[in-house]
């Protein structure tokens, strides 16, 4: 997707930087530097987690870069065949680009774009394999529904690493409200027959009679309510699975780089978009793939670059979730200090 | 009435602790926001809008071009966590539409389109967080962000809510006021003294109006205040920095000293 204008003599002139050597970038960076990346959690109030996310910030005024917003938010949905609900909640993923961060598109356009990003987001991040325990409330009646939302404000360049990386953070940020059921039990009037179970007597469906061999321990709670607790909640079950995005662009069969700018996206003929997750436990799992552009991929090249994008992919993970652990004790333990210092 | 919250207690403060008059917290920030030629995001309270203009340019469809004057072309779109309740409004949604058109209505006559003809100017509004008073964010966003890309403005445009609970009239309404009491934006051209906009969805006592009126624009004033400080203040930084740096070109200092006279 390239949004800037480039001639054939400056395309040729990035190619040529690209695979002289020692490789030459427009901003002196080495091919597989990034950027810097700025991230905050918590921007959106009204939300249960979000980031703020920048890919090449101008350090002086603070504009430029590729900025990302990511908001997930938890709705209450019924499990009752009817509707979308199904048992242990599901995820949507929603990307949506604002017409500012592509001036030159006209509007179907951008609705294609941001189809085929909310795509492979959707697909990546819904997927059964990431899937967090935590998002049931009753078996069989409600569950949660979280909705993914991210917002392209900007666009500079390697927007899908920077759209996995916010949705990594909101996702990580994500705060899952505890509940805690509520079952009826039907008081014991005086005059009823009481069995030696316990039991009331009541008139029941002879369908209904339960078996002597159903050990099963069946939840009856009907609803639910949401007990006061000092905190928003618990955290999203397997917070470590989700994936980031690493875009190796591909120069030549030898040159690959990462994190281009527009008009290195311009100039490049293939991008090949590798999307992992390093889970704490368990090996690095490649959760997607995509090849992007009109350039060709030998299958024997695969093996390569998918050990390559790996590297790069383990390091990226690595630095974000040291920033993320660190806004979390910026947000929880520092602003409580503040708080009690006050 | 128990468990709802009083819009103005005895003591004369509303449900967020302010008095009637009182504006909400205002914060602008005029920094560069990607490839646009002018950005802004304002804060009023918990509304928070990015604005974002590109133009005068070429347009996109040269149908909507006219002949005389440039097009003014507003696109509102609302982040989906934006409200409390989750809701995806797309491009084509009435509400957001209606929005946009109220935008390009308030400011073609301050616009100098005439200086621009067979041009377009986009006016790209981001909606980030919504608690009442989304209008008036809009339009004052959008004043900012023009007066930083450039664009001739005849006056800034400066909005604010009013609205009536009972008899006593309030300003900067937040949502839970919103909800529940009948409310006015207006927006008014401070130095002229002259109103681009008067709108309202609900219904409001005649005899109240007028005062509320009156108060709406005497906030406007000091809105005025703050949005001209704040562009005051990013184009003394600008000047700064032009200073500071090496000029390309030795001898246009006279020139710019010309375009001043």
């Amino acid at each position: 997707m390239a949004s800037v204008s480039t001639s054939k003599a400056e395309i040729s002139y990035i190619q040529s930087g690209l695979l002289s050597n020692p490789p030459l970038r427009a901003d002196g960076r080495a091919l597989h530097d990034f950027r810097t990346i700025s991230l905050e959690t918590g921007v959106a109030p009204l939300a249960n987690g979000s980031a703020h996310l920048n890919i090449g910030q101008n350090p002086h005024d603070g504009g430029g870069g590729t900025e990302v917003l990511a908001a997930a938010k938890l709705e209450v949905e019924s499990v009752d065949g009817q509707g979308e609900g199904v048992d242990g909640g599901r995820i949507v993923c929603t990307v949506s680009c604002s017409p500012s961060a592509y001036p030159h598109l006209s509007a179907p356009a951008l609705d294609d774009l941001q189809h085929d990003m909310s795509t492979l987001l959707h697909q990546t991040l819904a997927h059964p394999s990431l899937h967090p325990a935590n998002l049931g409330i009753l078996a069989g009646k409600k569950s949660w529904l979280l909705n993914l939302d991210c917002v392209v404000l900007a666009d500079a360049g390697n927007t899908y690493d920077a759209l996995f990386m916010a949705a990594r953070a909101a996702l990580w940020d994500c705060k899952v409200p505890r509940t805690r059921g509520v079952e009826y039990k039907a008081a014991v009037a005086p005059g009823a027959k009481v069995s030696e179970s316990g039991e009331m007597d009541v008139d029941r469906d002879p369908g209904e009679q339960q078996s002597g061999f159903d050990t099963r321990s069946i939840s009856r709670a009907v609803d639910f309510e949401l007990p006061d607790y000092w905190d928003e909640g618990e955290v999203l079950g397997g917070r470590d699975k989700w994936p980031v995005c690493v875009t190796l662009n591909v120069a030549s069969s030898k040159v690959h780089y990462l994190d281009a700018i527009l008009q290195e996206e311009a100039a490049t003929p293939l991008r090949l978009l590798l999307v992992f997750s390093f889970p704490t436990a368990a090996s690095p799992s490649l959760q997607a793939m995509r090849i992007l552009g009109s350039g060709e991929l030998e299958s024997g090249q695969i093996r390569e670059f998918v050990a390559d994008g790996e590297k790069y992919a383990q390091r990226l993970s690595d630095a974000l979730n040291g920033k993320l652990k660190e806004e979390d004790l910026r947000r929880g333990q520092k602003a409580r200090d503040r708080f009690a210092r006050r | 009435m128990g468990s709802r919250v009083e819009i103005l207690n005895d003591g004369g403060f509303r449900s967020d602790g302010r008095r009637q008059y009182e504006l909400r917290d205002l914060t602008i920030d005029l920094s560069q926001q990607g490839v646009a030629d002018g950005s802004a995001i304002i804060t009023h309270g918990l509304t928070q809008v990015l604005v974002s203009v590109f133009g005068p340019r070429e347009a996109k469809m040269r149908s909507q071009t006219m002949h005389d004057r440039a097009n003014i072309n507003v696109e509102v779109s609302v982040a989906a966590f934006s409200t409390g309740e989750r809701r995806k409004r797309s491009r084509g949604d009435k509400r957001i539409l209606e929005m946009a058109a109220t935008i390009k209505s308030t400011f073609e006559p301050v616009v100098q389109t005439s200086l621009y003809p067979r041009s377009q100017i986009d006016v790209f509004v981001q909606v980030l967080q919504q608690d009442g008073g989304l209008l008036q964010a809009c339009i004052n966003g959008t004043t900012l962000a023009l007066a930083n890309a450039g664009i001739p403005l005849l006056d800034f445009v400066c909005a604010v809510t009013g609205g009536v609970h009972s008899t006593s009239p309030m300003l900067d309404l937040t949502l839970l006021e919103e909800n529940d009491i009948p409310h006015v934006t207006v927006a008014v051209m401070p130095k002229t003294g002259k109103v681009t906009l008067v709108t309202m969805e609900t219904r409001l006592h005649v005899e109240r109006f007028e005062e509320i009126f009156r108060l709406a624009c005497e906030a406007g004033k000091v809105i005025h205040a703050e949005i001209k400080g704040a562009v005051r203040e990013r184009t003394g930084r600008l000047v700064a920095a032009m200073g500071s740096g090496p000029r390309a070109g030795g001898g246009d200092l006279q020139d710019d000293d010309a375009m001043d006279g």
